[in-house]
């Protein structure tokens, strides 16, 4: 039972995700909507009530009101608990003086008391804006096999790719003995996916450690793991194998919403052993016209559909008119396709509505177009190119 | 908004004539729309008018309705103060009535100890959006001991035989109620509901108790017209009386008119129920749907026309499903064809199954089953 063991879960959800544009303008990255209902950090909490984790800390700091308004108590999630459960935890004030957040690490310090208070054992660091279904069981199983100080999870990435993560090299044990960030020529694929299971006391001892180094950035992946390796602490790599996916870039985002279309994706929604869940809205169910014609594409609750939808997403209560053709693109709750339009390789925010007879991105080969709310064409509104 | 007021959901004992579909269950529990049960829809009025004390009066088929309402939260109502109340009824062997005064009067507690003044008694059998802030107002500025609200209701192929006929009347005061035999082409149609002053309710219960007779509420109103004000609202939206299997198909079909659609759903305040966490619904390439109403957590491969699919429906390649009834995680195998079904919960139609019923009468299948 991973109770007896004490841990507790601290969600680092305070990052802007600023490289994600119009869809972070008003709310922080792990409050964006994905997969037709949900919002990025569901997954992250589902997994976390999957397996059976009683503690979860929630670090907030950039624009955190939707967010906050999203997990509640955390009730959608089993978090409302009489002992333990769900913690907000924003910077504070202290009485000298207070702080925000100035790094992932920095993050967790400032929280060492609650965490204290929780008698953990062990802290497993989560970020909040990765789409990914992981039982954390298994890691703290392997983390307690290996006798570790910290296990990371890692994932496979192609090749191609691994220049643009922070690889771990590791001997034939799987303990770790270099992190090799962004590599240029790296010596293999094996990339962290920012997923830590600590010893808490060890944690706790580097974290006040790293606090005193003046020019420590008080990152995770660039100072304090760094500093625990050089210091010879157990440190293993746990490969994870399944769907997981980054969702930092409006590119990898789409993607990502993209790959819940693919039969062959491991991501499997209908999982009933391992629900998402999210925050209930409340819709109707969706209506399809007598003319609606939809092509490997979800579509959630309350929609009304009487055009046509391939290959797309589409968000609780959004209307796609008669004659409307929808082409892989992401549409938001409420928004409004009119009549005669047809929108390709578009993220179309919520409320928004698309006027009659425009044609969006038919003529950008590659491109995805954000269409902004309230806007009420491409002149006038405004449409970034990613 | 309903101030000073609490609501009673009451059972109506109408028999079953819904074979399988309510063995287990009371009518007010048959799941409608593709992600509700009837009783969600008197409940969310309610709510949404402002009340936050409700009494449900379950009836003998108990479970289904306290898995369903549990503490009240999908509704708001998992309160300190007021909220949800569920009474099932007490088997007392030697005092046992069937009507719903006796379970009034075995909990007139709940009422003493309210400080509401008012009463709204309504029947969850019937689905409508009464804006209940209105009746409610009627009730007050006309002083009435007790509103009723009816609507006028044509005959036509309607079952509405042997239904409550309000019998008002011309400045709307109350007569009597009598049975409609369809011999005029309309008649108003009591829809259950009614405001009381909660002293007037509590007399009235003690009466009936005391002559010891075993009456509904509203034949107690007959029986004491004479003694209260007695006055009439009338209704004039779109409603739904679930009166048998046939009403209750109606009913779901009507959704397919949007405007049916948008007066039930996003007119008057948004319908609650508890949710299941299903993901959005996938159609794969080539699946054709046509005219019909989804809830979230299907998956259709196949073809789908006319009909209303619950929460969690899987439809397989090859599948035809015309005006049918699909309820929860029902699944239809390839190269099935079902027409004028209702499938309840977790019915599995094996592959290359054809079931047809008809229009009038269609073709059920108790829950469970694989056929």
């Amino acid at each position: 039972m991973i109770k007896s063991n004490n841990v507790v879960a601290m969600l680092l959800a305070g990052g802007q995700g600023s490289r994600l544009k119009l869809l972070t303008q008003e709310l922080a990255k792990p409050a964006v909507c994905f997969g037709g209902k949900y919002r990025i950090i569901d997954f992250t909490l589902s997994n976390a009530t999957n397996s059976g984790i009683d503690n979860i800390g929630i670090l907030t700091q950039y624009k955190p009101f939707e967010l906050n308004a999203h997990i509640g108590i955390g009730e959608c999630w089993d978090f409302d608990r009489i002992t333990g459960g769900l913690r907000i935890l924003p910077p504070f004030m202290r009485e000298a003086k207070g702080d925000w957040y100035t790094g992932t690490a920095n993050a967790i310090y400032q929280n060492i008391e609650y965490i204290d208070n929780l008698d953990a054992k062990y802290v497993l660091v989560l970020s909040a804006d990765h789409i990914y279904k992981m039982d954390y069981r298994k890691l703290l199983k392997y983390h307690i096999e290996m006798d570790a100080d910290v296990t990371i999870a890692t994932i496979e990435v192609p090749w191609r790719e691994a220049h643009k993560f922070g690889i771990l090299n590791v001997d034939s044990n799987n303990r770790i003995v270099e992190f090799d960030e962004k590599p240029k020529n790296p010596k293999n694929n094996m990339a962290s996916m920012g997923i830590y299971m600590f010893n808490w006391e060890i944690l706790k001892y580097y974290l006040k450690k790293d606090s005193k180094i003046r020019k420590s950035e008080h990152d995770f992946g660039k100072n304090v793991l760094p500093l625990m390796l050089n210091e010879g602490n157990r440190m293993y790599a746990w490969a994870f194998k399944g769907y997981w996916k980054d969702v930092g870039t409006i590119r990898s985002y789409w993607e990502a919403n993209m790959d819940l279309l693919d039969k062959n994706s491991s991501l499997n929604l209908y999982d009933k052993d391992w629900r998402i869940y999210t925050r209930t809205k409340h819709f109707p169910p969706q209506y399809i016209g007598r003319n609606g014609i939809i092509n490997n594409s979800l579509i959630s609750e309350g929609c009304i559909i009487e055009g046509e939808v391939n290959n797309s997403v589409v968000f609780s209560g959004a209307t796609v008119e008669e004659g409307a053709v929808i082409n892989a693109s992401i549409i938001f709750s409420n928004a409004v396709i009119k009549k005669g339009t047809e929108i390709d390789r578009a993220i179309v925010l919520e409320n928004t509505v698309v006027q009659s007879n425009k044609n969006i991105n038919r003529e950008y080969e590659d491109g995805i177009c954000l269409i902004e709310q309230d806007s009420v064409d491409m002149e006038q509104g405004e449409a970034l190119y990613a | 908004m309903l101030e000073g007021c609490l609501g009673i959901i009451s059972f109506e004992d109408i028999g079953n004539e819904f074979g399988a579909l309510c063995k287990n269950k009371p009518v007010y529990m048959l799941p409608f729309a593709g992600r509700y049960r009837l009783v969600d829809f008197t409940i969310s009025n309610m709510i949404n008018h402002g009340l936050c004390t409700i009494a449900v009066y379950t009836g003998r088929k108990v479970r289904s309705i306290l898995n369903h309402l549990g503490d009240g939260k999908p509704w708001d109502l998992n309160r300190k103060t007021s909220g949800l109340s569920i009474f099932p009824p007490l088997f007392d062997e030697e005092k046992r009535r069937s009507s719903d005064i006796y379970q009034y009067h075995t909990t007139e507690e709940f009422f003493t100890d309210s400080k509401a003044e008012y009463i709204l008694i309504a029947n969850p059998n019937i689905i409508s959006k009464v804006n209940l802030t209105k009746v409610f107002e009627h009730f007050l500025d006309t002083g009435a001991d007790i509103t009723v609200v009816y609507k006028k209701q044509r005959n036509g192929d309607s079952g509405y035989i042997n239904a409550d006929s309000l019998i008002i009347g011309n400045d709307g005061r109350f007569i009597n109620i009598g049975v409609n035999l369809c011999s005029k082409s309309e008649f108003n149609l009591f829809m259950n509901m009614a405001f009381i002053k909660k002293g007037v309710f509590l007399d009235i219960v003690r009466m009936v108790m005391e002559t010891g007779e075993d009456i509904y509420f509203k034949q107690a109103i007959v029986n004491y017209k004479d003694m209260y004000k007695i006055n009439s609202y009338e209704f004039e939206g779109h409603i739904e009386y679930i009166r048998g299997i046939k009403s209750y198909y109606d009913a779901n079909m009507n959704l397919l008119d949007k405007k049916i659609y948008k007066e039930l759903f996003l007119e008057g305040g948004t319908i609650l129920t508890r949710s299941r966490d299903e993901p959005s619904t996938f159609y794969v390439t080539n699946s054709k749907v046509r005219n019909s109403l989804v809830a979230n957590g299907c998956i259709i491969e196949g073809e789908v026309e006319d009909s209303i699919l619950f929460r969690g429906v899987k439809v397989e390649r090859n599948a035809v499903v015309k005006n049918s009834i699909l309820m929860r995680g029902a699944v239809v195998k390839e190269n099935s064809v079902l027409i004028n079904t209702i499938l309840d919960k977790h019915v599995i139609v094996k592959k290359g199954v054809n079931i047809v019923g008809i229009k009038s009468n269609p073709y059920t299948i108790e829950e469970d089953m694989v056929v």
